[in-house]
Parts: C-alpha cells; structure tokens; sequence
C-alpha cells in the first residue's frame, strides 16, 4: 500500500516537474531566453580577441566532401552529376592511400566546386522557370507569378528573394547593408540575362555565387 | 583587470578591441585595398625557382640494360657459374636500333647499358647511384620505399611522398604545386595545400585548368568574379583572423589567373586553328622535340613523350613545383625476349630525354636554363635478376640503380658500385661512392636524404644522412 502510495506521489512530481504551463508572453514554438543574473558579468557579442590569441571564436573549418554532397542536395534538391568523379581532387580520403580527408580550400577544390555550383544551379533555374507554383521553385520561391524577364521586378521582392536564398545556402540571412549591394548585382546580372535571352542565368548565377561564397563552405 | 571595470567601460574596450583587429585583418589581407579582380590580375604564374621531377619505370627494370651495365665480353655466358651474371645483349640484336655493347659516349664517365636510347646523352647533367640495396623484391614494396624513402610497414607507406614533403615545407606560391600523374602519393604530416594533384591522363589536368564546361554569359562571369571578393563584414573578417577565408579567396584569385592564362591551351599539344600563330608556331617545336604524332606512334595526350612534355610545361609554365609521374611500364618481364623489356624500357629512357633536351634548352627567369633550377630522381622499384630464368625473361632482384640529375647534384658521375659476382650490393663510403670494407650499404633512404638536401629542405625524416659525395 505504501509503496504504491509511493510510486504514485513520484509519478505526479515527474509529470509536474516535465509540464510548464504557458506564460501570457509565450507563444508556442516560440522560445524565451533565459534571463541573465544580474551579477553576471557583461557578454560581448564576440569574444575579445586579445584575450585569445588574436582570435575570435573558434577557427572556421571547410566542409568535407561528403558534407559538400550533402549540402548541395539540401539547398538545390539535386546532385552534381561529377562530384564521386572529383571526389579525391576535392580532398576525400580513400583510405587506402590517403586516410584522412583534406580540407584545405585550394585551388582545385575552387575550381571543381566553381564547375559543380554552375551545372547545379543552372539546371535548378531551367527547371525553376518551368514551374509555375512560386512556392515550388528553389531559386526563386518568393517572386509571384512565372516570369521569364527579371528586370521587372522591384528591389523589395528581389531582396525578399535574396534573403530566402541567403537562408536556404547559409543558414542566416543577409544583412542590410549587403543585400543592397547584392539586389545591385542581381539587376545588372537580370538585364543582362535578358538581352543574351538566358533567363536561367538571373537567378543561376546568384545561386553559383551563394554556392562558392565562403559560407556555403565553411563553418 | 577587465573584469573590474564598469559594464559600459567593457564594452567600449571591446567594441575598441574588435576594431583595431578588424582594420589589423584588413591590413594584412589580400584584398584590403585591392579588389579581387585587380588581385587576380596582378598574380603572375612565375615558374618555382627550384623544380622537381619524380619519374617511375613501373614494374621493375633491368639495370644490365641501362645503369648499370657489364661488358659482354668480359661476362660471357661460358663464365655464368663464376660470375653468375649474363648481359643478354646479344639478344637484343632483332632490333638493329638496340647497341650490343656497353654504351659511354665521348666524355663521359658514365657507362650505359644499350636500353638507355637518348639519354646517354645528358651524361653532362647526371649521377648514376648503383649498388642501392631494396631490402624487397615486392613492387608495391619497393615502389613505396623508393617514394617515400621510408621502408614501407609490410606494403603500407609510412611517410610522404617525397614531393608531397618537398612541396609541404617549401609551400610554393604556384596554383598546382604537386601533380602525380598515374602515380601513388602520399601526404602524412602535411596540410592539405601539400597534396598532389592526382591525375589519371592529361585530359585530368586539363578539367583543372581548362574553363568550366558551363559557361556563362561573359558579362555575367565579370559580374561573378568581381562578387567573388565581395567583403562580407568585419565581424566575419574577425572570424576569420586565422585565414582559411583568405585562403579559399586566394585560391578563387589564383584560379581566375589561370583561367584567364588560359593554360589549358598548353596542355593541348594537338595542332588547334583557333590557337594564335606563336603559339601553334611552338606546339609544333614542341611535337617535333618530343616526337608526337597524333596520327599514331607518340600519342599526344598517353604516350610516355605526351607525359614528359606535358611535365617540362607545366614546370616552365609555372603551373606546378613538384610532378612525379609514372613514365613507362611493361617492365614485369618474367617470360619472353630481352627485347620487349628493352623496347618498354627505351621509350622512357627516350621521352626523359627530350624532357631535359627541353629544359636545357629553356631560359629559366631567375637566369640560368630550366634545367639548372630542376632535380629529376629516375627510380624503378627494384631490378632483375643478372641470370635469365629458363622461361626466357629475368624475375625480381634486389640489387637496384637510380639516376639523378640537374640541380643540387653532381654530375658525370658514378656513385656506388654493384658486385661482379651476382650484382650483389655492396658497402660504399659515402663520402666518395667508392666500394669500402668499413663503408654501408645505399639504401633508398639515403637517395631521398640526398634529394631532400639538393632541395635545401629538413631531411630528418629519413633518419639517414645525404650520401655526400653525390651532392654539387
């Protein structure tokens, strides 16, 4: 008796202790964090450098080519087509001869991902300009209709553009001051693509240049 | 200290902080002041003012027929069983291109067996090492150790190739430092910038330095190009205080200069009508030294001269430092005539030999001729039996020879001595390559030390010393 009596008192704290009720300023999915006590010392938003070595953070890492595989079939949903071709030019180990993967970003690794980003992505906004559902697209799901000439569209819609492929290649969105340089180069690269009759190329060489910036590759 | 101060005086410190860093990082980076386009065109493809040539003869070489040669007359078959020894020679003489004695043109100290086709030569610019003992007669073995300079654990290498140590402590400022073409490397010590390019064919080497097969518009590429050293913000300019993202720019700057060299170009050796008129003009010296003929006989993309032409261009285009590669093969001749094993083993000896042609004859920018700025190691894994076998070839023995030439080494010259009796090794006195009852015996580690000391790099890997009497 008492030990059910037991079991069922620890069974009530557990479930207490597991269920928070909503605060009033809660949303769900939403997360609120977590407040600082008040004697803790100031946390800059990045670590002082002359207290490590010159350094801030720990040191960015280039992706290995199993992660590059991976990476490029999250943001575009298709693979290039020769990249188990180059994998050991890229830096993957064989284990036979080589037994650890490289990962320095020289420049065979530049020029290799240079020519996989361009077929990828072209191939992506081929596909793209065929779909007539924005929200099906990859490279541009947030232009309304299916437009074939870019030229058209206003700074606000393409920044939106920019800042969903910034997320999609990168994990963070630009900041203002660069998307407006980057909104810049989509139009020159729009209009030029419309006089060579390449539509595929406006929003294809964006992705080429998201895909060979350095935060695609790093992390 | 820091934690002592006020909360706003801490963050005035850091913000302080973070901008003497990110204007110290702009300073030192490339691309601080110079925008990407104007940095890739400002880097200049200058060839390594010290080159490398590692060249392998596959399967394991008979050495009677070009190191290290005996005179038949003096080694005649009557006199095996004391001598245990045979050149063969005579066997050679279906093909009338083949001497049947010992080679050793006019002012040479060096006597070449009669496979050494053209190279014999050179003897200006080499130093024969004879006498090296394997320790194997396995090619995996042997090949490792002689790539590495480190006796392989069972048939595992256990160090880097020598170029890949080479490239690894001299970090040259050219865009493909090392190339293995058709060859084993290794890298076990070294950052990734040290790795060889491995390529199967030239066709590899040309995807590498050949445009993208997509292209696109070329305003579009200008566009492109010049987003490629778009800076992103200081704080990621401040992540990056250790440079890897300077490097990768660096690396897309490099590829944009050789794109825009346009290098694939020289790799093509075929006549092209689309190439300007100096350049078909010196593809077509290039075929004539190097006997390529894309209607057949040299092919100009496979055949061992398409593979040494294609070395002596990438070292004088300054494309690549080290390149080892894989020169001939059909060496493994357990069965049939002397003659295909002489054959297999001319066509490399002859494709070196339009290489240093070649080098020699090229003007080096630092003054002097390509020839005088290159070291070229010629090694196979071990050599064949002095005694042809009775299915008519000669197996594995483990008395070897390798050649050196150019910088750094002696020339004309002899080093070691393999024994009259059996091509046995023998101890040698490193100091003067002569035979000596308290000398030791050359193993392959000494070579590499030698090569790595001609290169003015550490050779303590190896454990050995340089064999000193070889070194200039």
């Amino acid at each position: 008796m008492n030990s059910r009596f037991l079991l069922s008192a620890l069974a009530v704290v557990a479930i207490s202790a597991c269920t928070k009720a909503p605060t009033g300023s809660e949303q769900p999915g939403s997360l609120t964090p977590v407040e600082l006590p008040t004697d803790h010392p100031n946390i800059n938003p990045l670590p002082d450098p002359e207290m490590n070595g010159g350094h801030a953070g720990r040191a960015p890492r280039r992706i290995s080519v199993a992660q590059l595989k991976t990476s490029i079939i999250t943001v575009t949903g298709r693979q290039w087509s020769q990249i188990d071709n180059l994998a050991s030019s890229l830096g993957q180990a064989d284990y036979a001869i080589t037994v650890s993967d490289a990962t320095e970003p020289n420049l065979v690794f530049a020029k290799f991902l240079e020519d996989g980003a361009r077929e990828v992505c072209l191939n992506a906004a081929r596909d793209d300009l065929a779909k007539m559902t924005p929200d099906t697209r990859v490279l541009w799901p947030d232009v309304p209709g299916a437009p074939r000439d870019f030229t058209t569209l206003d700074d606000t819609t393409i920044g939106n553009n920019l800042k969903t492929m910034s997320i999609r290649f990168w994990g963070s969105p630009f900041d203002d001051a660069e998307i407006t340089a980057w909104t810049e180069t989509f139009k020159k690269v729009a209009a030029r693509a419309k006089t060579a009759n390449r539509p595929e190329q406006a929003w294809g060489s964006i992705c080429v240049a998201m895909m060979t910036d350095p935060r695609f590759i790093t992390y | 200290m820091k934690k002592d101060q006020s909360p706003s005086l801490q963050g005035a410190l850091a913000r302080r902080t973070f901008m003497k860093a990110a204007a110290g990082f702009a300073g030192t980076t490339l691309f601080g002041g110079v925008t990407f386009k104007a940095f890739a065109q400002m880097s200049s493809l200058a060839p390594a003012d010290h080159c490398f040539v590692f060249a392998y003869f596959n399967g394991g070489w008979d050495v009677l027929l070009s190191l290290d040669p005996r005179d038949p007359a003096v080694f005649t078959p009557e006199r095996i069983s004391e001598t245990r020894i045979l050149p063969g020679y005579s066997l050679l003489s279906n093909d009338a291109s083949f001497p049947t004695n010992v080679v050793r043109p006019q002012g040479s100290n060096i006597d070449f067996g009669p496979a050494i086709g053209r190279m014999a030569n050179h003897f200006d610019q080499m130093a024969i090492v004879r006498g090296v003992n394997m320790n194997t007669v396995a090619h995996e073995v042997g090949f490792r150790y002689f790539l590495t300079g480190k006796e392989p654990n069972g048939s595992a290498a256990r160090a880097s190739s020598t170029a890949t140590e080479i490239v690894g402590q001299l970090k040259p400022s050219v865009p493909v430092p090392n190339v293995a073409y058709n060859i084993e490397t290794y890298n076990d010590r070294y950052p990734g910038y040290a790795n060889a390019l491995r390529v199967s064919s030239s066709n590899d080497l040309l995807l590498t330095l050949a445009p993208s097969p997509t292209a696109l518009d070329s305003e579009i590429e200008r566009e492109l190009v010049d987003m490629h050293g778009r800076r992103i913000s200081c704080e990621a300019d401040l992540y990056d205080s250790r440079g890897l993202v300077k490097q990768y720019r660096e690396s897309q700057a490099q590829m944009q200069t050789v794109l825009s060299a346009q290098l694939d170009r020289y790799f093509r050796f075929e006549d092209n009508t689309a190439d300007t008129a100096a350049m078909r003009a010196e593809k077509a010296a290039l075929r004539t030294l190097y006997g390529l003929r894309p209607e057949g006989g040299n092919d100009p993309r496979t055949s061992a001269a398409a593979r040494a032409a294609l070395v002596a261009t990438a070292l004088k285009r300054g494309v690549s430092q080290c390149v080892s590669m894989n020169i001939t093969g059909g060496l493994d001749t357990h069965f049939g005539t002397q003659l295909t094993h002489a054959q297999n083993q001319r066509t490399g000896w002859n494709a070196l030999a339009d290489l240093v042609t070649d080098l020699k004859a090229s003007p080096h920018p630092s003054g002097g001729t390509f020839m005088e700025h290159t070291t070229i190691l010629i090694f196979s894994e071990f050599s064949r039996t002095p005694l042809i076998n009775a299915s008519g070839g000669r197996d594995h023995h483990i008395t070897n020879s390798c050649m050196l030439l150019g910088k750094g080494i002696k020339h004309n010259t002899v080093f070691g001595k393999s024994g009259d009796v059996g091509l046995s090794a023998g101890v040698i006195d490193h100091r003067t390559g002569a035979p000596s009852a308290t000398g030791e015996q050359i193993l392959p580690d000494h070579v590499i030390a030698t090569v790595m000391k001609a290169a003015n790099i550490d050779y303590s890997i190896t454990r050995v010393e340089p064999l000193a009497g070889l070194l200039a």
